[in-house]
């Protein structure tokens, strides 16, 4: 395969901000709508902007999340960019650091905002009708078979059989994300469960329980990235500001052929595509899996882990049931997986707030969950055909 | 809630006149013979634009299914299945099995296709376990 240009060490994360996952959503269950997604993506931006301790007139790119307008978050932001783009929170990553390396920009601001549970939107059902122009799975609407969550559920199903992982070993996910929720103040899930609480909560899709779908809650998630060179000179200048955290590598490569019938998923688990993304990633870095100090997995669902774990070599192929229950995924376990609680017990903020997660680790900010000496994070996501990763570092 | 309905694009016109005629046709491609789900304007394969409209064997093979416990559509009631089904032919399809279902895996059991009436969408192509 071509190997990548170089976009080690490009940019860094001078900045992170989150909006109050857990007041927001206790007024949305009450019956309160606190913001819309430009609201959220606002109030995210400014505590950004303020973690950073730069002005919003340093910023010359914007790159903001599917869920909100490009041109009008420009414009309540105040932000007329060099180089602007929309793009999920994985690719945002990858995008501003081109743009810093090919010189369209140098601070980037990276936005999201999603009101998703006062707006009652469903990822299943009904009114996911109106995606058959880019969700494909929707064409099975003749056969019942809409859902996100479906679709995990007809992979994993296969994934048991070939492998012999277990419902109790995939317990293992939604079990030391919650452990991990119950020691984070911004998640929204703090009560610990049991592996037994696991196998005892009903089925939405069967084989996937109830605590292997993510949440669905309002909120919003802002970064800030700037070419490393003047990161390191701004937090030389200002010696109160945080130790820039650097995009180490990055890795993409996506699988479409037989996309609707399910062929990548079903036949090969994306298992072609997370190799060649591994391999890109893990080279860029220059770093090895014995380096990696904690992984943040995109997780929709909690299947995503042990696929991922498999696919980006952290096992051995077909060993990933024994691995989660035996070497541990949890903060008290060998390797650290969504150390925050993911989607299933943080917040679902779609991949945005995996990427704080991964730059607070780095700078030692997670208190009681904090992972020790953590030096570099994995971030990857395998989402709608596209295998992306990340590596963050010190 | 409502009923599912399902996506038909210019291409899948003549495929679901095939199935309401009770006899399950996909486009196969007129230069490398392989067949096209779903309907499209090209192969993937070989980017042909050329193809024929073949009737189905019939036949093909569990690789995966699901149960829905949870409601999504006013003509699926729960509990139903929802089964990964790679045809002879060649494309993988979703489908439902009817009738008997195994004991244990369903994964590697032999299918073969009959039709049965949604009442909001028509003639829907569904599976039954082979005799």
């Amino acid at each position: 395969m071509t190997t990548a240009r170089n976009l080690s060490k490009v940019g860094a994360v001078i900045g992170v901000g989150q909006s109050d996952y857990v007041s927001d959503h206790a007024r949305v269950l009450a019956g309160d709508k606190p913001h819309d997604s430009y609201g959220y993506a606002a109030i995210a931006f400014n505590k950004a902007l303020a973690d950073a301790g730069i002005e919003r007139d340093e910023i010359d790119g914007l790159i903001v999340g599917p869920t909100i307008a490009y041109e009008r978050t420009g414009e309540i932001l105040g932000i007329n960019p060099r180089w602007g783009s929309q793009a999920d929170a994985m690719l945002a990553v990858i995008e501003a650091c081109m743009a810093i390396q090919t010189g369209m920009a140098e601070v980037v601001a990276l936005v999201y905002g999603n009101d998703q549970r006062s707006a009652a939107i469903q990822y299943g059902g009904p009114e996911a009708m109106g995606g058959n122009m880019f969700l494909s799975y929707v064409y099975h609407a003749p056969w019942g078979f809409t859902s996100q969550g479906a679709l995990y559920a007809m992979m994993f199903r296969r994934f048991m059989e070939v492998t012999g992982c277990t419902e109790a070993q995939l317990g293992e996910v939604a079990v030391a994300q919650r452990l991990a929720a119950s020691l984070n103040p911004h998640a929204l899930m703090r009560k610990t469960i049991t592996i037994e609480q696991y196998m005892a909560s009903r089925y939405i899709c069967e084989p996937l329980h109830l605590f292997d779908y993510c949440l669905i809650n309002d909120g919003g998630v802002a970064l800030i990235i700037a070419e490393a060179g003047r990161a390191k000179k701004m937090a030389e200048k200002a010696a109160t500001r945080k130790k820039p955290v650097l995009v180490h590598g990055v890795g993409r490569y996506d699988l479409n052929r037989g996309a609707t019938s399910l062929e990548p998923r079903l036949l090969d688990f994306y298992r072609p595509a997370q190799e060649a993304c591994a391999e890109q990633v893990f080279n860029m870095a220059g770093v090895e899996h014995k380096d990696i100090d904690a992984v943040q997995i995109y997780d929709s669902f909690s299947c995503h882990v042990p696929l991922a774990l498999e696919g980006y070599g952290y096992c051995r192929s077909g060993d990933v049931g024994r691995f989660m229950q035996e070497d541990g995924i949890s903060l008290k376990g060998k390797l650290p997986v969504n150390t925050g609680g993911g989607h299933l017990s943080e917040t679902y903020m779609q991949g945005w707030n995996h990427q704080v997660e991964a730059v607070r680790q780095v700078r030692g900010e997670c208190g009681a969950r904090q992972v020790e000496d953590c030096r570099f994070v994995h971030y990857n996501s395998d989402v709608a055909g596209k295998a992306v990763s990340i590596i963050y570092g010190t | 809630m409502a009923n599912s309905q399902p996506i038909i694009s210019m291409y899948d016109q003549p495929m679901w006149e095939s199935i309401r005629a009770h006899g399950w046709k996909l486009q196969q491609c007129d230069d490398c013979s392989s067949f096209r789900y779903p309907p499209a304007p090209n192969c993937p394969h070989c980017l042909s634009m050329s193809s024929t409209w073949k009737a189905l064997s019939g036949k093909g093979k569990i690789i995966s299914w699901v149960i829905f416990h949870k409601q999504y559509f006013d003509n699926f009631p729960t509990p139903y299945n929802s089964v990964a089904v790679q045809l002879d032919e060649g494309p993988i399809v979703i489908s439902n099995l009817v009738g008997e279902e195994p004991q244990g895996s369903w994964i590697g059991r032999e299918v073969e296709i009959c039709y049965g009436e949604d009442s909001a969408i028509g003639t829907v192509p569904k599976v039954r376990l082979s005799k």
